[in-house]
């Protein structure tokens, strides 16, 4: 199993390799440190203070999540999800694949490994797009400071692992959608459509128990909570781990495989 | 007497070459070859006894309780044919050949392949199954060789053979070009390269010559000819194309309405295709002409002012002319007509 596993993940990142997913999660995590590092550039004078706070990277972090974080890491993810889901369909390939000598299970965990996987990959991406936003200024001008909080592994786990959580419903839904349709609307129209009723339940009592609200909350805190004993992690995970095991059900029962 | 024993009794050479391998690995048992053998999964042709490489037994799909798209379908493919299986547009070929590599799930009967039970030993199967479902399954997105790379680490066939396929079907120029912007032959070849990638058993074509020019045709069908003869390839192609089929197979299926009309060897259809066939008498007095052939015992009609009479040998044909002519009738023209496998399967499917 874990060999065949293995076969079928690497057969699945070859797959990826110049899909417009990938574009995507290249592209996007630089985007908004690339706008924000035009930003400040422009506002010259306040790069120096920024960077010699005690709070350099939080601050940058801040500033970065602020536009990610509610809006458009889960659109990311969700075109993403869909886009690598959908290869299949797109080149007419899933019966080649379900002809081929895979279980189902490892053929819908070895996708599901992708997903994850890039997920990461646009976080790595993000991350190294912060701290060239904190460092590029300092090593171009001589008169403004490297950050002074130090760049490490608490402040990176800090920063990223509830937005990572807060990604994986998302992703297991998408994923469970896009198996189920052949046509691409259907996946983004949901995905977009749900994380605009997540946004605009965010205030609500229950607005915690929709899937996609997640990301908005890591970035707004328990402040905006109605119930501020709730943890969004655990809902998320539990919505993760529900929804990958309805997909999986889903997929090892469909009556036509391509 | 043992069963091998009552096997091999008046057996040719033929059946001793499949079952002796068989019988060298299972020394001291009945392997379950032989066991099916035995309970008749094998079945006598011209005094051979034949091994199928693909067997059904009662298939049956639905794809809507008022929509019977098979029906009690009994494939038999013999192991190392080229098994063309016919039909028109919507007769249950392509819903046969799903099934047979899993892709719709069963609803009634069996499906054995390489004298294994297909539902409990699928990956082993589809491990020596090389498919083409009807349209090319590529990923547009890759080169040739990439696409190529995607199933070789799932079959963890030698890198090596990628090339040689890519040569087989003359892609291997294709270098870093998408398979996206390939023509849809070249999109075709390809996916025959997928399906060759393995070096499998059995190769599993649903409609292959789609979109191919003429010379793509012919390219194919020697290719396919060459896997067969020189690899021992069984090879199980659909086609609505019957001129295209008949140049290449050994075996022929024929469905209609997803009942199986007809199965058998190309010879047999052949015969078929003779009783099917007419000879057609143009004269200037047909019901004339009629009547002498019936005094002569000899099966006649009219249709569209032409008189029809069964095939008959050459020599006849030439003494019923002689004689017509000599009783005064004009005689235009003798021709045959419905001597293609169309008109066999038109005759089939009536």
């Amino acid at each position: 199993m874990e060999i065949s596993l293995i076969q079928s993940f690497q057969s699945e990142w070859i797959k990826k390799k110049r899909s417009l997913a990938s574009w995507l999660v290249s592209v996007g995590g630089f985007f908004i440190p690339a706008i924000l590092l035009i930003g400040r550039f422009y506002n010259f004078d306040g790069i120096a203070e920024v960077n010699a706070a005690d709070n350099a990277w939080e601050s940058l972090y801040s500033r970065c999540w602020q536009f990610m974080g509610l809006f458009l890491l889960p659109m990311g993810v969700i075109l993403a999800s869909s886009l690598i889901t959908q290869i299949e369909f797109r080149n007419n390939s899933w019966k080649q694949l379900h002809a081929s000598p895979l279980r189902f299970s490892t053929i819908f965990c070895s996708k599901l490994l992708v997903l994850l996987l890039m997920l990461l990959q646009f976080f790595v991406l993000f991350n190294a797009g912060v701290y060239l936003l904190g460092t590029i200024p300092a090593l171009f001008f001589s008169s403004i400071p490297f950050p002074k909080q130090a760049f490490n592994a608490s402040l990176l786990m800090k920063q990223n692992i509830p937005y990572l959580i807060a990604c994986l419903p998302v992703v297991a839904l998408q994923y469970l959608i896009s198996l189920q349709f052949r046509n691409f609307l259907i996946p983004i129209g949901f995905g977009l459509g749900l994380l605009v009723a997540s946004l605009i339940a965010l205030n609500w009592k229950y607005g915690y128990t929709v899937p996609y609200s997640y990301c908005a909350y890591a970035f707004l805190g328990k402040k905006i909570l109605s119930n501020p004993m709730v943890n969004t992690n655990y809902w998320a995970l539990g919505y993760f781990i529900g929804i990958i095991v309805l997909a999986f059900v889903l997929y090892v029962n469909k009556r036509e495989r391509g | 007497m043992s069963v091998l024993a009552v096997l091999k009794q008046g057996c040719t050479g033929r059946f001793l070459q499949i079952v002796r391998p068989v019988l060298q690995a299972k020394q001291g048992g009945i392997s379950n070859r032989i066991r099916k053998m035995a309970s008749g999964r094998y079945f006598y042709c011209t005094n051979l006894l034949t091994m199928f490489c693909v067997s059904t037994e009662n298939l049956s799909y639905r794809f809507t309780p008022n929509e019977i798209a098979l029906q009690q379908l009994n494939l038999r493919v013999p192991q190392g044919a080229i098994y063309g299986f016919l039909g028109a547009n919507g007769a249950g070929k392509t819903t046969t050949l799903r099934l047979l590599l899993g892709l719709l799930r069963r609803q009634q009967g069996e499906i054995e392949i390489f004298g294994q039970d297909f539902y409990r030993h699928r990956i082993e199967i589809l491990r020596r199954i090389g498919s083409l479902i009807e349209t090319p399954s590529i990923y547009g997105q890759l080169s040739a060789e990439e696409n190529l790379l995607v199933w070789q680490k799932i079959y963890q066939c030698p890198r090596g053979r990628i090339n040689e396929v890519l040569k087989l079907v003359d892609l291997a120029h294709t270098g870093k070009k998408r398979a996206g912007s390939f023509s849809l032959g070249m999109k075709q070849r390809l996916s025959i390269a997928i399906a060759l990638l393995h070096q499998p058993s059995l190769l599993i074509l649903d409609e292959p010559t789609n979109g191919l020019d003429p010379n793509g045709i012919i390219e194919m069908r020697e290719l396919l000819r060459k896997l067969n003869v020189k690899n021992g390839i069984s090879i199980v192609i659909s086609s609505h194309l019957l001129p295209e089929i008949e140049k290449l197979v050994t075996d022929v299926g024929i469905i209609h309405k997803g009942r199986m009309l007809f199965q058998g060897s190309l010879e047999e259809l052949i015969s078929r295709q003779r009783q099917f066939s007419s000879v057609v008498i143009e004269v200037n007095q047909p019901e004339q002409c009629r009547q002498i052939l019936l005094s002569q015992h000899i099966e006649a009609r009219i249709e569209k002012n032409r008189v029809m009479i069964p095939v008959l040998p050459r020599q006849s044909i030439a003494r019923i002319n002689a004689q017509l002519v000599q009783e005064g009738i004009d005689v235009y023209e003798i021709s045959t007509e419905k001597n293609d496998l169309e008109s066999v399967f038109i005759e089939l499917v009536k």
